[in-house]
This record gives C-alpha cells, sequence and structure tokens, in this order.
C-alpha cells in the first residue's frame, strides 16, 4: 500500500484505532467520563479527516475500494452520526446497571463497518463491512442485558441478519459464477457486452437484494425492525436509524449504477413495488402506533421507501436527491431519538406516548426540538424534511414515475397522522406524566440538549436556506 | 445604502420573534423598546435608502437584492429577492414612517393591557409582512406576504379575545377576504403557468407580447387578481367586513385598516397594471367597483353612530377612490392619494381613538360632544385630518389627490361622465360625513365626562401625522397652478403616464365645481347638525326618510342579503346534511386506513418463525417477479 492510499483511507484507519485505543483506557481503568470525552475527540478527528481529505478524490484502491465525492459525504454523514449518537450515550448509560465502557468500542466498530459499506467496490469488502457492522450490532442491541426485550431483540437480530447474509451471498456467488468478477466495474462491463442478461445473474440480482432489503428495512423484509428498534437502548436505536443503514444505502445505489440496473425493466418492476409496498406499509403500520419507538421504526420504512422514488429514476438529479433527504432524514431522526433518549429514566425508555403528555408544558425546549423533527419527517416547509422530499418528488417525476409520485404523496398524507399526533400530546394541557429529572449530570445533561438545539436549528436552516448545501451536494459525483 | 434593503424587513421581523419568544418575560418597558424600536430603525432605514435612490437613481429605476434562492430544483427556482422601485419606495415609507408613529402612540395607548407583549409582536409582524408584500420580487414571496398581512389582520381584530363578537369580527373579516385570496391565488396559478417564472417582472416583460389586448386569459386572471384586491380593500362586493373590523384597538384600524393593509389591492392592480391595460373591460371594471363602492360606502358613513365606523365606511369610500383612478389608468394619481389619505386616516383613527379613551371607551358621536376646548391637541389634529378627509379646497391635503382623480375620472382615456358624476357626489357625501363627525363630537354640550386625557406618547404622534395631513399635499399640485408633479415624476418609470381623452377638457372649470360641492357638503352638514338639528329631528319623524336612514346605517344591507343568499342557505344544508354525506367519504378513508393498520398488524407478532417466513416470502416474491419478467 502506498502513502496515498493510506492517507485516502485516514477516517476509517483512524476508526480502527480509536477501537483499540478506547480499548486500552478501559484496560487502564479510566472513568466513564474520560472514555465517553475520549471517543468524542476521536469521533471528532475522524470526522474532520473526512473533509481533509476530500482533496485527492476521486481516489481506487484497486480492486476493493473507491473514494469519490459520494461515498465521501455518505462517510462524512455516517461519523457524524455516530458522534451525535456518542454525545447522547453518556446520560443514558451512564445509569445503567451494565458497565458502559465497551459500548464505545462497539459503537466504533460499527461506524467502520458501515463506512466500509459506503466506499466499496467489490463484494468482498462489501460483506467485510456489513459482517463488521452486523457483528457490532449484535452486541450493541442487546446491550442492557437485563431488560426482557433486550435479549430477544439481538436474538431476533442475529438470527434473520445471519438468515439475510446466507441470501446475500449466494446472491453474489452466482453473479461471480456468470460473471467471473466479483468487482462492481468489472461486472459492469461484462454485462454490456452480453445482449441477454443471463437468469443466474437475475437470480443472483434478486436473492443480493433480500440481504440488502433486509438492512435497510424495507418491504417485506421490514418485519423485525419494530421489535428491534423497541428493544434496543435508545442511543442504539438511533444509530441503527441511521448510520448503519446510510452505508448499505450507498453500495446500493453505486452497485446499481455501476452494472446499470436501472436499464433492467425487472429490476425496476421490483424496486417499485418495494418501494411502493415500503411507503404505505410503513405509514399504515405506524397508523396508531402508541410506543414512539416503534412509530420511528415504521416511519423508517416508509423513509427509505421515499428513498426507492429518487434512486429508481437515476437520472441528472438522482445523486442530488439522494444525498439531501438521506442528510436530511439522519439529522432530524437523530433529534428525535434524541429527545427519546434525554427523556429514558434508569428502568425504561421513553417509549410509551404517555410520557410525552403535556411534555411542552414542562420542558418547553425538548417538545419544541421534537416539534420541529416531526414536522421536518412529515415534510412540511421550512423544514428540511420538505426539501429532501420535494427534490425526492422532483427526481420521480422527471423519471416519469407518476405512480411512485403519487403514492408517494398519499402515504405522506397517511403519515401527517401520526407525526402531528406526537405533536398534539406533547401540548395537550392534561395532567401530566411525572418525568423524573435528570439532576446526576447536569453538565452532560445540558451538553445533550444543546447538541440537540443545534441539530434542531440545522434542520431549520436546511429548511430556510438549503441551497448553500444543495450546490454542495450538487458537485458531487460518482466515479 | 443600497445593499441595506433586507434590513428593512428583517427589523420588524426580529422585533417580532424576540417578542413572541421573549415577550412575556420581559418588562413593559423593554417589550415598548423592542417594538417600537424595530420598526423605529427600519423607518430611519427607510428613509436612507430613498434618500440614496433618489439622489442616484439606480439603473433602470429599479434595485434587486437576491438575499438567497430558497432551492433549485428542476428549473424551479423560488427566490428570496426584494425589489425596490418608486412605487415600493412609496410604499415602505409609508408603512414605516406611520407605522412607526403608530407604534409609538400604542406605547402610550396600550399602557394598560395586560397582553402588551403580544400586541407589539403581532403588531411587528405585521409590518414585516406588508413590507414583504410589496418588496416582493416574485409571485411566491408576494402571497406569503399577502397572506401573512391577512393572518395579522385577524389576530388584532380579535385582539381582546375575551368578547364573542370581537372573535366574530375577525373570523368574518378572515372568510371574506380569503374569497378574495383564494380567487388572487388561481390568478398568481394561471400567471406562474402561463409565463413559467416567478419572478413579476419577467411576468410584466412578456405579457404584451403572450397576451393579445382583451383576449380572454389576460381578463380572467386580471379579474381573478382584482378579486383578491378587493376582498383585501374591502371593496365591493366584499366590502362588508371592514366596518365590524374596527372590533380591534385604535392603533391596528389606524395601521392595518386605514393606512396599509386594506391599500394592498391597490399596489397590486399598480404593480400588475400591465395585465389590466391588456384587458380594458377588466379595468373598465376596476373603475366602476371603486366609483360604486366610493358612493355607497359615503352613504353608509353618513348615518353612523359609531365614530370608528364613521372612518370606517370613509375608509372603504376613499379606497373606492383609489381603485376609480386605476381604473381610469391614473395611476400615479391613485398611489398619490394612498399616500395622502395614509396621512391623515391614520391621524383620524389615531385621534379617535384618543377621544375613545378618554371617555372610558364610549364609542358613539352622540354621547360624545363639547370635546373642543377638553380635548385641544386632539381637537386641532383632528381637525385637520377632516379637512383632508373633506378635501377642503387649496389648504388641506386631500384637496390636491383628490381633485386629480375627479378630474382624471372624466378627463382620462378610460374616464366618462357617470364615473365623474359618482365621483362628484362621493366628494359631496365625503365633506357632509366629515363635517357631521366634526360637530358632533366637538361641538356641542359635552354628553360624558373625561377621563384622563392622553399622554405625550400619543399626542406627538398625532401632530406630526396633521403636519402631513396638512402639506403632504403640495408636493404634487394640479397642471393649472403650479404645475407641480414631483410625485408623479418620482412614479412614472414604474407607472404609465396617464393618457388623456381626445375631447378638451377645461381643469378650472372641474376644480371650481369640485370645490363648490365640498363646500356644500360642509355647509349642508353644519345647516342640519349645528343650525338647525331640529330640523333632522323633524325629517327623522317620517317613515321613508327613516328606512333609508336605516338602510344606509345598515351598509345598504349587504350583510343581510349575504345572509340570506349565502349564510342562510349552507347552515341551512348543513342541518340537513348533519351526517355529513361527503364526510362518510373521508369516514371511510379512516376506517380504511385504520383496517388496513389492523391487518398489517398481524403481521407484527413478534415471533421469529413468522418474521423468517416473511423473509422467504419475499424472497419467492422477488424471484417470481423475475421469471415471470
Amino acid at each position: 500500500m502506498s502513502a496515498s492510499d493510506f492517507y485516502a483511507l485516514s477516517p476509517l484507519l483512524l476508526l480502527a484505532g480509536s477501537s483499540v485505543l478506547i480499548m486500552l483506557l478501559i484496560a487502564v481503568r479510566l472513568s466513564h467520563r474520560i472514555i465517553q470525552i475520549s471517543s468524542l475527540l476521536l469521533f471528532a478527528i475522524s470526522l474532520y479527516s473526512t473533509v481533509f481529505t476530500a482533496d485527492i478524490l476521486p481516489y481506487r484502491i484497486p480492486p476493493l475500494l473507491i473514494f469519490d465525492g459520494f461515498s465521501s459525504f455518505i462517510t462524512a454523514l455516517i461519523i457524524f452520526s455516530s458522534l451525535v449518537v456518542n454525545i447522547l450515550s453518556y446520560v443514558y448509560f451512564d445509569e445503567k446497571e451494565e458497565s458502559p465502557k465497551e459500548y464505545y468500542v462497539l459503537l466504533f466498530l460499527c461506524t467502520l463497518g458501515s463506512c466500509v459499506l459506503a466506499i466499496s467496490n467489490h463484494f468482498v469488502s462489501l460483506f467485510l463491512g456489513l459482517e463488521i457492522l452486523t457483528v457490532g450490532l449484535y452486541a450493541l442491541i442487546a446491550y442492557l442485558r437485563g431488560r426482557n426485550h433486550s435479549i430477544e431483540a439481538g436474538v431476533k437480530y442475529l438470527v434473520l441478519a445471519a438468515f439475510s447474509s446466507a441470501f446475500l451471498l449466494f446472491g453474489m456467488a452466482l453473479i461471480y459464477l456468470e460473471t467471473g468478477t466479483m468487482n462492481f466495474s468489472e461486472i459492469g462491463e461484462r454485462l454490456r457486452t452480453v445482449d441477454n442478461i443471463p437468469v443466474i445473474f437475475i437470480t443472483g440480482l434478486g436473492m443480493m437484494l433480500v440481504g440488502v432489503g433486509f438492512k435497510l428495512a424495507i418491504f417485506p423484509f421490514h418485519m423485525w425492525t419494530a421489535d428491534i428498534y423497541q428493544g434496543s437502548p435508545a442511543p442504539v436505536t438511533a444509530f441503527i436509524a441511521t448510520a448503519s443503514k446510510g452505508g448499505m444505502f450507498a453500495v446500493l445505489f453505486r452497485f446499481f449504477a455501476s452494472i446499470q440496473g436501472f436499464n433492467f425493466p425487472e429490476i425496476i418492476t421490483i424496486l417499485s413495488v418495494v418501494a411502493i409496498a415500503s411507503m404505505l406499509v410503513g405509514n399504515l403500520l405506524a397508523l396508531r402506533q402508541n410506543n414512539v419507538k416503534r412509530i420511528l421504526a415504521y416511519s423508517s420504512i416508509a423513509h427509505f421507501g421515499y428513498l426507492f422514488v429518487a434512486f429508481i429514476p437515476r437520472n441528472a438529479i438522482s445523486l442530488e436527491a439522494i444525498s439531501f433527504y438521506l442528510l436530511s432524514y439522519f439529522i432530524t431522526t437523530l433529534t428525535a431519538f434524541g429527545i427519546v433518549t434525554l427523556l429514558s429514566v434508569r428502568e425504561t425508555d421513553a417509549e410509551d406516548i404517555g410520557r410525552y403528555k403535556a411534555l411542552f408544558w414542562q420542558h418547553p425546549i425538548l417538545a419544541c426540538v421534537l416539534t420541529a423533527s416531526m414536522l421536518s419527517l412529515a415534510g412540511i416547509p421550512l423544514t428540511a424534511g420538505f426539501i429532501g422530499k420535494f427534490y425526492v418528488l422532483a427526481a420521480g417525476l422527471q423519471g416519469g414515475f407518476w405512480l411512485l409520485a403519487i403514492i408517494l404523496v398519499l402515504s405522506s398524507v397517511i403519515g401527517l397522522y401520526y407525526y402531528l399526533r406526537i405533536i398534539t400530546i406533547m401540548f395537550s394541557k392534561e395532567e401530566h406524566a411525572e418525568i423524573i429529572e435528570k439532576k446526576a449530570h447536569p453538565g452532560f445533561y445540558v451538553a445533550s440538549s444543546a447538541a440537540l438545539v443545534i441539530l434542531t436549528f440545522v434542520i431549520l436552516l436546511l429548511g430556510i436556506y438549503p441551497d448553500a448545501v444543495i450546490k454542495l451536494l450538487g458537485g458531487f459525483s460518482m466515479s | 445604502m443600497d445593499n441595506l434593503l433586507w434590513l428593512i424587513p428583517a427589523l420588524p421581523l426580529v422585533g417580532a420573534m424576540l417578542l413572541i419568544l421573549i415577550g412575556n418575560l420581559l418588562p413593559k418597558t423593554y417589550v415598548a423598546i423592542i417594538g417600537v424600536g424595530s420598526i423605529t430603525i427600519s423607518a430611519i432605514v427607510v428613509l436612507l435608502t430613498g434618500y440614496s435612490f433618489l439622489s442616484s437613481p439606480p439603473e433602470g429605476g429599479q434595485l434587486t437584492q437576491t438575499l438567497w434562492v430558497w432551492f433549485e430544483v428542476a428549473n424551479f427556482k423560488p427566490e428570496i429577492t426584494l425589489y425596490l422601485d418608486s412605487l415600493s419606495l412609496v410604499f415602505i415609507f409609508v408603512i414605516t414612517f406611520i407605522g412607526a408613529l403608530i407604534h409609538i402612540y400604542s406605547a402610550g395607548f396600550m399602557a394598560e393591557d395586560k397582553d402588551y407583549s403580544r400586541f407589539f409582536a403581532c403588531m411587528n409582524l405585521f409590518v414585516f409582512s406588508m413590507l414583504i408584500l410589496v418588496l416582493a420580487d416574485n409571485l411566491l414571496l408576494l402571497y406569503l406576504g399577502w397572506e401573512g398581512v391577512g393572518l395579522c389582520s385577524y389576530l388584532l381584530i380579535g385582539f381582546w379575545h375575551e368578547s364573542h363578537a370581537n372573535g366574530y369580527a375577525a373570523r368574518k373579516a378572515f372568510i371574506i377576504t380569503r374569497i378574495g385570496d383564494t380567487a388572487m391565488a388561481i390568478g398568481l396559478f394561471i400567471l406562474f403557468y402561463q409565463f413559467g417564472t416567478l419572478s413579476i417582472n419577467g411576468i410584466l416583460q412578456s405579457a404584451p407580447n403572450l397576451w393579445p389586448v382583451g383576449s380572454a386569459i389576460a381578463t380572467a386572471t386580471a379579474l381573478l387578481l382584482l378579486a383578491g384586491g378587493a376582498g383585501k380593500s374591502a371593496q365591493l362586493p366584499l366590502q362588508t367586513w371592514l366596518p365590524d373590523a374596527m372590533a380591534g384597538p385604535s392603533p391596528v384600524s389606524a395601521l392595518i385598516h386605514a393606512a396599509t393593509m386594506v391599500t394592498a389591492g391597490v399596489y397590486l392592480i399598480a404593480r400588475m397594471h400591465v395585465i389590466f391595460e391588456l384587458s380594458p373591460a377588466a379595468q373598465m371594471t376596476v373603475a366602476v367597483i371603486g366609483a360604486a363602492t366610493l358612493f355607497i360606502a359615503g352613504f353608509s358613513a353618513l348615518t353612523q353612530h359609531d365614530i370608528k365606523r364613521v372612518l370606517a365606511y370613509s375608509t372603504i369610500s376613499q379606497i373606492g377612490y383609489m381603485f376609480l383612478a386605476l381604473g381610469v389608468g391614473a395611476y400615479s394619481a391613485a398611489i398619490f392619494h394612498f399616500m395622502i389619505h395614509a396621512f391623515f386616516k391614520a391621524l383620524l383613527f389615531l385621534a379617535a381613538g384618543a377621544v375613545i379613551e378618554a371617555l372610558h371607551h364610549e364609542h358613539s358621536m352622540f354621547r360624545m360632544g363639547g370635546l373642543k376646548d377638553k380635548l385641544p391637541v386632539v381637537f386641532w389634529t383632528f381637525l385637520i385630518g377632516c379637512a383632508s378627509l373633506a378635501a377642503l379646497p387649496l389648504i388641506s391635503s386631500g384637496f390636491y389627490s383628490k381633485d386629480q382623480i375627479l378630474w382624471y375620472s372624466w378627463a382620462a382615456e378610460g374616464g366618462d361622465a357617470i364615473l365623474w358624476v359618482l365621483a362628484l357626489s362621493g366628494a359631496f357625501i365625503t365633506a357632509a360625513y366629515t363635517t357631521r363627525m366634526m360637530i358632533l363630537t366637538f361641538w356641542g354640550e359635552s354628553k360624558t365626562e373625561i377621563g384622563h386625557k392622553p399622554g405625550k406618547l400619543m399626542t406627538i404622534p398625532l401632530v406630526v401625522l396633521a403636519f402631513f395631513a396638512l402639506f403632504a399635499g403640495f408636493i404634487e399640485l394640479p397642471h393649472n397652478f403650479g404645475h407641480f408633479t414631483l410625485f408623479s415624476d418620482l412614479l412614472h418609470p414604474v407607472l404609465p403616464e396617464t393618457r388623456l381623452g381626445e375631447s378638451e377638457t377645461n381643469e378650472w372649470i372641474f376644480q371650481l365645481v369640485a370645490a363648490t360641492v365640498t363646500l356644500g357638503g360642509i355647509s349642508l352638514a353644519y345647516y342640519f347638525y349645528y343650525k338647525q338639528p331640529q330640523r333632522l329631528s323633524n325629517l327623522r319623524s317620517s317613515g321613508a326618510f327613516n328606512r333609508i336612514y336605516d338602510f344606509w346605517l345598515s351598509g345598504w344591507g349587504f350583510d343581510k342579503i349575504y345572509d340570506t343568499l349565502i349564510v342562510k342557505p349552507v347552515v341551512y344544508l348543513a342541518n340537513i346534511n348533519r351526517r355529513d354525506i361527503i364526510d362518510q367519504i373521508y369516514n371511510a378513508i379512516t376506517s380504511g386506513t385504520t383496517a388496513l393498520y389492523r391487518l398489517l398488524s398481524f403481521t407484527q407478532s413478534g415471533s421469529l418463525r413468522w418474521y423468517v417466513m416473511g423473509l422467504i416470502v419475499g424472497a419467492i416474491l422477488i424471484l417470481t417477479i423475475q421469471i415471470m419478467l
């Protein structure tokens, strides 16, 4: 490996190194506080390194990895999400009986796995990244092993992820059988030389889609989502909802772009069915749900359905639309889960919707933050979610996918119901549930709240003045 | 100075946001400093901008400042751009300058109110929206301002929301203007659809090339815009909300329902004059609506008891003059009258507010009287305002602005004798009801003891406004004497010069007639209300006279007509349709989605076996689709 390879890889190397470093810090018995702060710094450094190394783009490390504007944006987004999760984790984990320290090691590893996905250009790196991510997640999901739901969620995820990985591997094997290569670009080249797409290749693609669909929690592989979201500790749920999906979506997009999967009518049909069903099923399942974590789980199904509306046409603004949507969705989701985390108490997470009753009159700031994020998820103008949705719609309509666009609009209307329901509950003036104040760590509590307030401002900024970001995203390309 | 343009709307917005967020925590003094200060600084910025605009006119007489592009997706590119030309300059000057005076007045007027900060928050937000409306470079921003002023008007009419009547008045204003707003929105959609751009200038430039004169689409669009303007500006047939809107505090009436918001319709038509000129029929409609409104509202003003309702009807009637001027193509005359009217009508409302406040919230003029010596400042300023409203010849600014309109209503290309007769009788009635109001309020014997006198905060704005109400008219003198055309010269780059009709007309005669008519109106009221009040009582004992009197008092029965024709049938139908048939559709959607939710919830059993099955079924599904295709 050359020096410039190391340079390009520095964000990932930093993440990997951080996990070792944190392990050493644990070994010398440093306190939770020091470990949390140092991991925060390490996340910040690796985030900065993604910006820092942007000058050598595009860059390839053949045959496995590729660095371009898109991958670097996704990497930065993933690391940023983990950083926010890390900020939220201290208050949440410090009062739990389990030792919270090893949690940070796992967080670094999972982030690393997701980043590997974002830059991979080869089945091997894809699978490596996926496994680094998934194995870490098993432990993270079941981290609070004292809770019933935790173990259940961990085991469910283990079984299902293993099952879906098998599909993914089998699909890769079939494609390798047909094309004789595992590099995305080379697969694409092989395909261009044949007239008829071989059946085995198509079958392999379908099998891979099962594995990928599972990770992204899209219909019909969505069923685990709510149980796992509910059973995981709130910061981990935030991680699953954002960082763990970003890498997968990026690699899927890259793979389809390289093999020009958008030219196969079968693929378009399958993806359209998946997208339409995800939008409808996600929003319908969330409709009368009383558990906030489950609501957000179902809403994530719908949101990835929306993303496919920009994904399928694969036109000039698809890339921009997807990047913007991921950005706005990640920030909004992190904010929402941040509130869930801050309101959680030692025994249970703040997942019952009753906990949010009259929240505004007790914690006006937290309630306003959650309101902003709900409005953004619902896609109300002047929030990031609106611009994202508008973008996605524009991409879909430019490609002439009217049915997708109409379903997007209709299902958004259904979605409005449960987002607004949370808001009305927060502003109702009835007897409110008793919320125990977190007096234990006022400093960290304030820091977490401040982070969420900043994220809220970003949501509004992206809604009011998105042009700067749009210009930035427009400059990204995929090589 | 050019780059300060954004500050003008930004300052009131900051003020409003501060007051909304933390206004309740601040003592009243700070609230007043934020509320009044933001507008005052904004007014100073306007003066600076105006000075540099006039001393070194920018290229093409216009100045645009793009703050940012909201977003740019697939050729849709709404920009946040401010646009300043001489038309918007006049408007922002009036909005901020009079707005600042009214805010200062309010600091005194509302001093005892418990919702002090809410009041200033709404007022600041209003000024912001109004500034956005007139500074907008594109239709989207214009619409934002348009809706914003409507919202603030609603909030402020119903400011004292403890009383049901105020809430009703607020809703009435909102709903009736909404009829116009909807029409206007459709008009804006047509413009966007036809021209493919949101930019107002872009539309105005390409309109004459795309639409032939008199084409149906131009007429339709112009009429839709006119409906929007008529709703906001309380013109026939959407005028009924304004008298009820007087339920709000007096400064609100002065700012929103006299000086600024109600003239938004005038602004819209002046700004879009190209569209109107493409449709002579629509332009004629503007003139007819204006003339009819000024006539009808004038008679209603003649019979009101409530001093603020007199002023409300008078506002409707004066805006009718502006519409008339726009309709005959005398744009700068309309804008000139707008400015002069803003000065004297704001003055009259503020002075009336001071009187009402001093008399323990007494609104009826018949229980006022004899205030001439007790409230000298209010008396003199009110007198000046009345002189201007009645267009007292030569010495009041109202004379110069209204005289132009009277003359153009005959002499301009679009004018004719009938419009002129209506306008002239309007002038007669105006003089009469103004004199009546003056006499009833300030002369005669005192019927109610006054409480506290207005303080300095309230009297200073009155004096300033009185100064302008007296002298502002001299910046534009008629052609035949003085021929001083500062104001219309300013506007001519934006608004075309008024084209005169073919027949020769002698302006002198028109002025003489107008002056005579005004003096006639004044003497009529003087005779009946001061000299011989007995005569009026005698007249009132006759049935026919009383019926006409009541008819005018009720605003020509428009409320009753609308009630019978629209409200009652709707309520009746609603009653029959108590179990709404159309609701069934929505209920079906609700129950349908809920049923789907229930059905799908079964799949969320929590059982791992089931989930694995789901994965397998999904895989089979995908493979089937692939093989089928």
